[in-house]
């Protein structure tokens, strides 16, 4: 197979299947968009729960640890038994997967806070909750924020296998691709997938950017 | 001090499990007084300054704050009540001066005007531009920090201050200017101050009275002069001998006063031999409203004569009344005689000081 020949396959795939793969990535970004809603409603506040109670800190990273490192397909012959096929499946293991970054990372964010700050505030007559929100949350938004950046980025490939339980997304494309021997498609497949994960890593990187400058927080070391 | 008594602690403890780190501590502070906790660290003077404001719950005795038992109290509101400077400054750094002075107003939730306003008065009451309010604090230097730290522990107007050796992460210059702006505003304000450092020159220089702390016991509480001629082998090796100078510095010259010496008015009939002269080698001139002259020899002075005005020699150098007796002491180093007249601003002659005034006070 002549390489120009493949470009000029893949080159015919994106333009003229736009429809279908617009469709395939349209599924894989509401399927990372949902796991994502859910890994940061749990994570997050796991997260911060376990920076306040030492005892449960340890178990739970190490459960959640436990659990990212099972593959993928392995997780999905856990899962189809007990829920069968289709976007829920898929959606626990996104969950699953995305958890460690973000309540590892909320956890360790909300411990580096500076004693001293926190004692000031505290000191000042901060009560519980404005010491979460008012100091330990902006102080710890950027190390949680790069946790929920890598959840979501891993999440983005991770994705692509949802296609063997029974959930539409980029995946299709590329199992189609391979199946029909259709290298065309295949390739197109995987390119599209590679330039939508770092676009998202860079809009991601942009909102980081936005957020921190509207709080000021681009102040911080 | 007759003042009301705003912090008082009565035989507070605590523990950390079996370790004991503030041993059966007693103390009151009066309104608008500095009360300097100091020790060796670990002897628990910070952990005494945190019961205060419940930063630290005491394990046993009682802490009133303005005559309420602390543990009756709300925490969070009377925290609030209290201003509190920490060692480390600890300002928020993700969010502005303006923002970090206001910070008690914004947990109080107050109006954003007023906040603003407030954040105003107080920068330059501690005496930085308006043009900070907008900047950052990594943005400051130390000794600005801390300033901004003093600025935001006035913000709620409280009674009472706690500061947590506020000059501690400062150069010595800084330090100094430092100490004397919150001598400077202590005057006007007028605060109840509970202050905790390990310097013994700050802790004379700034506390009214002095609580000496040792292994979580108060081993002696009184003023800068009290200390200094406390007999106890701990406090002698701790203050060092270099305190006296300190204690000294905070010590007006009226205390060492001498007013009982030979006094004459110009052109008066003076007899040298009179028992009021005795022992005095010169005699003060002064004028008919008690302005001084000068002095004159009596030894010179060959039986019961009339002061001769070209024979008066002019004072040496003078203090004010409200010197302290180490700039005395000084200028009598550098001039180089044993005694110092004291005048009035206004002129009049009131006595002189000497080394041995001084002694005598500090042996007395």
């Amino acid at each position: 197979m002549k390489s120009d020949f493949l470009w000029v396959k893949v080159w015919n795939y994106i333009v003229s299947k736009s429809d279908f793969w617009l469709s395939a990535l349209g599924s894989h970004v509401q399927l990372v968009l949902w796991a994502s809603i859910i890994v940061i409603v749990l994570g997050v506040p796991i997260g911060i729960f376990i920076s306040r109670h030492k005892k449960l800190r340890d178990p739970v990273l190490s459960v959640i640890g436990v659990l990212y490192t099972i593959p993928i397909l392995g997780l999905f012959g856990f899962l189809i038994p007990l829920m069968g096929i289709g976007l829920k499946p898929a959606l626990i293991a996104l969950t699953i997967y995305g958890l460690l970054p973000v309540i590892r990372n909320s956890c360790v964010g909300i411990e580096n806070v500076s004693p001293s700050v926190k004692e000031a505030a505290l000191g000042m007559g901060a009560n519980r909750t404005q010491l979460l929100f008012k100091v330990e949350l902006p102080l710890a938004f950027p190390v949680i924020f790069a946790g929920i950046r890598t959840a979501i980025v891993m999440n983005f490939s991770v994705a692509t296998y949802a296609v063997f339980i029974g959930a539409a997304g980029m995946g299709t494309i590329i199992l189609v691709g391979m199946r029909t021997f259709n290298d065309g498609m295949l390739v197109a497949g995987t390119i599209l997938l590679a330039v939508t994960t770092v676009l998202l890593d860079r809009l991601l990187g942009w909102l980081e950017k936005m957020v921190q400058r509207k709080y000021g927080m681009e102040n911080l070391k | 001090m007759t003042g009301r008594v705003e912090v008082e602690l009565q035989n507070v403890s605590k523990f950390y499990g079996e370790d004991k780190v503030v041993d059966e501590v007693s103390f009151q502070v009066k309104q608008g007084e500095i009360f300097v906790l100091i020790g060796p660290s670990g002897c628990g003077k910070t952990t005494t300054l945190k019961m205060i404001n419940q930063l630290v719950p005491h394990t046993s005795g009682s802490i009133f704050v303005r005559g309420k038992d602390v543990t009756e109290l709300d925490t969070v509101e009377l925290r609030r009540s209290i201003g509190y400077v920490i060692q480390y400054i600890g300002l928020l750094p993700h969010l502005t001066i303006q923002d970090n002075i206001a910070f008690v107003l914004q947990l109080k939730k107050c109006p954003k005007k007023k906040q603003r306003e407030r954040a105003m008065e107080l920068i330059e009451t501690v005496g930085l531009p308006l043009s900070y309010l907008e900047r950052y604090p990594r943005e400051l230097s130390g000794g600005q920090q801390q300033r901004v730290g003093v600025a935001r522990a006035l913000a709620a107007d409280p009674e009472i201050l706690l500061m947590d050796e506020p000059f501690g992460a400062v150069d010595p210059v800084t330090r100094e200017q430092l100490q004397n702006e919150l001598l400077r505003l202590q005057e006007t304000i007028r605060k109840t101050i509970v202050f905790v450092t390990h310097d013994i020159q700050e802790a004379f220089k700034m506390g009214d009275r002095i609580g000496i702390m040792r292994g979580g016991k108060l081993v002696t509480i009184g003023t800068a002069m009290d200390i200094v001629k406390e007999r106890d082998d701990f406090v002698r090796s701790f203050i060092g001998q270099g305190a006296v100078f300190s204690a000294l510095d905070t010590i007006p010259v009226t205390r060492a006063l001498i007013r009982d010496l030979p006094v004459v008015k110009k052109e008066a009939l003076v007899d040298p031999a009179q028992p009021a002269f005795k022992g005095w080698d010169y005699a003060f001139v002064v004028d008919d409203r008690g302005q001084s002259l000068g002095y004159i020899s009596l030894a010179e002075m060959e039986g019961p004569q009339k002061i001769d005005p070209d024979k008066v020699e002019p004072l040496p150098s003078s203090c004010l009344p409200g010197d302290s007796l180490k700039k005395a002491l000084e200028e009598m180093l550098w001039g180089s005689r044993a005694w110092l007249p004291v005048v009035s601003e206004e002129g009049s002659f009131l006595g002189i000081v000497s080394f041995q005034s001084c002694a005598s006070l500090l042996a007395g």
